[in-house]
């Protein structure tokens, strides 16, 4: 069944001028197939990881604590101004290493790439995710922030209740910006040999001559996901909506 | 304005010789102040005279450099860091001139926020008591909309409902009317009669002196960071022989009548 739609897809496009011909070999087609679902997982891992780190960092800038806002300064500048891919190499090439090291061999280091992609790809976004929520937190008026005080809310309460919702408003359309460059940066992944869309895409054109189609595969691939989170974050963003309030 | 005599009430605020600067600026200068359970005191006097640093003062969100502050059991320039100061600020309403709402927070969020998040009170009976208070400051219709949807009186009015959410001992109000639209400042200022009627103990700024004279059980004169003259309404009003309180109050007096009007 399977098979034979298959095989009417492949005569088809090759009617077009397409070479589609992996997909009958059960062999090839599995591995472009789990580097499709490699990338969804990355993206779906991935995003949650740079939220949460944004947050964190965010909190930590805005603190008014030279011991949390120097570090998470000096990180996200390092973060911000640097290119992934270089430190996708550094974490895996040089930090793994040590840690493989540390632990008397590789085979009890319990970090695979899979955890490097998604912890450089997510604290980098995250980097930019806390920028963005940072301008928001202190765009919040400080009589805003009085009243919270009086009410007896404590540091971390105000930072809850009162600034990270204000914040998020304003913050949203950054945030879903950087959630579409994170997508696309997961593709940095194909360094270290993480079996996403990009990196089984590559082994199977080397195979055979067929860069345009899969090429064409990918980037609707990537569309069609960032028109998902372009949408996800539009519908947040109308859901979040204050009436009367100016953001 | 309660029925048992003032002497006889407990005192619930007292400050002595409270001393405050901002940096090389000295705000407050020997500040001594006493409040009754029960009792309404205005504080009136030039902008930048140091009222609002009272207030703030009180529940410890600013702290003076020299005097001290009690208010009920605790010394309040003994607490040391903000978190220590969180009980007492629960105690304590405070409203401002520009109502400071949670803009993000429907009206009925704004008053639960308090009681649910610090207080611990179950979500029924803080949404039982907020409609109660809504009633009170008469919004019941409007405890699903936003602080950017009401009018500066609204707004106001819903900020009252928030402080006496935690039930407090004491409200502070901090020239509450000066921001609003002369026809609005009738609606806050018949709120707050009617608290103080009841019993209520508060502090009041203010530039509403017809309002002041009528609900005060005293009135304090400020000027340069010190309290000039103290008295009860009338004396202070009416039987002053400092000719700055003259020149204030009728400086004052044009504006006040108009606004008046619309009560
Ligand atoms: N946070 C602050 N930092 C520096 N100066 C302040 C601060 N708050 C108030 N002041 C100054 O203290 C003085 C008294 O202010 P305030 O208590 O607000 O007066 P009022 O309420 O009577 O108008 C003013 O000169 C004001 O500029
Ligand atoms: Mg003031």
């Amino acid at each position: 069944m399977l098979d034979s739609i298959l095989a009417g897809f492949v005569t088809y496009t090759k009617s077009l001028g397409f070479n589609f011909g992996f997909l009958t070999s059960v062999y090839e087609r599995t591995i472009w197939i789990d580097g499709i679902s490699m990338t969804l997982i990355l993206i779906a891992v991935t995003i949650p990881v740079s939220l949460v780190g944004g947050g964190l960092l965010a909190a930590a800038l805005t603190s008014g604590r030279k011991y949390l806002s120097v570090p998470a300064r000096v990180f996200v500048e390092l973060t911000r101004n640097t290119p992934t891919l270089v430190q996708l190499m550094c974490a895996f090439l040089v930090v793994n290493m040590l840690i493989s090291k540390a632990l008397g061999g590789a085979q009890y280091n319990p970090f695979s790439p899979f955890f490097w992609v998604v912890a450089v790809v997510g604290l980098h976004i995250a980097a930019f995710h806390a920028e963005a929520l940072r301008a928001g937190i202190e765009s919040v008026p400080s009589a805003t922030l009085e009243a919270a005080r009086a009410i007896g809310f404590n540091r971390l309460q105000i930072l809850w209740f009162v600034e990270f919702p204000l914040a998020l408003r304003a913050a949203l359309p950054a945030i879903v910006n950087n959630l579409v460059n994170l997508a696309k940066l997961t593709t940095v992944g194909s360094a270290i040999a993480v079996g996403e869309v990009t990196y089984a895409s590559i082994m199977i054109w080397s195979q055979r001559d067929n860069v345009i189609e899969l090429m064409i595969v990918i980037l609707l691939l990537f569309s069609l996901i960032n028109l998902l989170i372009a949408r996800t974050g539009r519908w947040l963003e109308n859901k979040l909506k204050v009436p009367g309030l100016g953001i | 304005m309660t029925e048992s005599k003032r002497e006889e009430r407990a005192i619930l605020v007292k400050m002595e010789d409270v001393h405050l600067a901002f940096g090389q600026t000295q705000v407050l200068k020997g500040i001594d102040l006493e409040v009754r359970k029960g009792d309404a005191v205005s504080i009136i006097g030039p902008s930048g005279s140091g009222k609002s640093t009272i207030l703030r003062c009180i529940n410890g969100l600013v702290t003076p450099q020299r005097g001290s502050i009690t208010v009920g059991q605790t010394a309040v320039h003994e607490l040391k860091s903000e978190a220590e100061r969180i009980p007492l600020r629960k105690r304590i309403g405070i409203v401002f001139q520009q109502y400071n709402l949670f803009p993000h927070l429907s009206v009925l969020e704004n008053i639960v926020i308090a009681p649910v998040r610090i207080q611990g009170v179950g979500r029924p009976e803080a949404e039982r008591h907020a409609r109660e208070l809504l009633a009170r400051v008469r919004l019941s219709d409007k405890e699903h909309a936003y602080p950017g949807e009401l009018s500066g009186g609204q707004q106001q009015r819903v900020a009252i409902a928030r402080a006496l959410a935690m039930r407090p001992e004491l409200v502070l109000f901090d020239e509450v009317t000066s921001a609003l639209d002369p026809e609005t400042v009738g609606e806050v200022l018949a709120v707050i009669r009617e608290l103080v009627a009841d019993g209520l103990t508060s502090i009041l700024v203010t530039h509403e002196m017809r309002f002041a004279e009528e609900i005060s059980d005293e009135v304090l004169f400020t000027e340069g960071g010190r309290i000039v003259e103290r008295g009860s309404p009338a004396s202070l009003f009416h039987n002053s022989s400092n000719p700055r309180i003259h020149s204030f109050i009728n400086g004052l007096g044009s504006g006040a009548k108009t606004r008046e009007s619309a009560l």
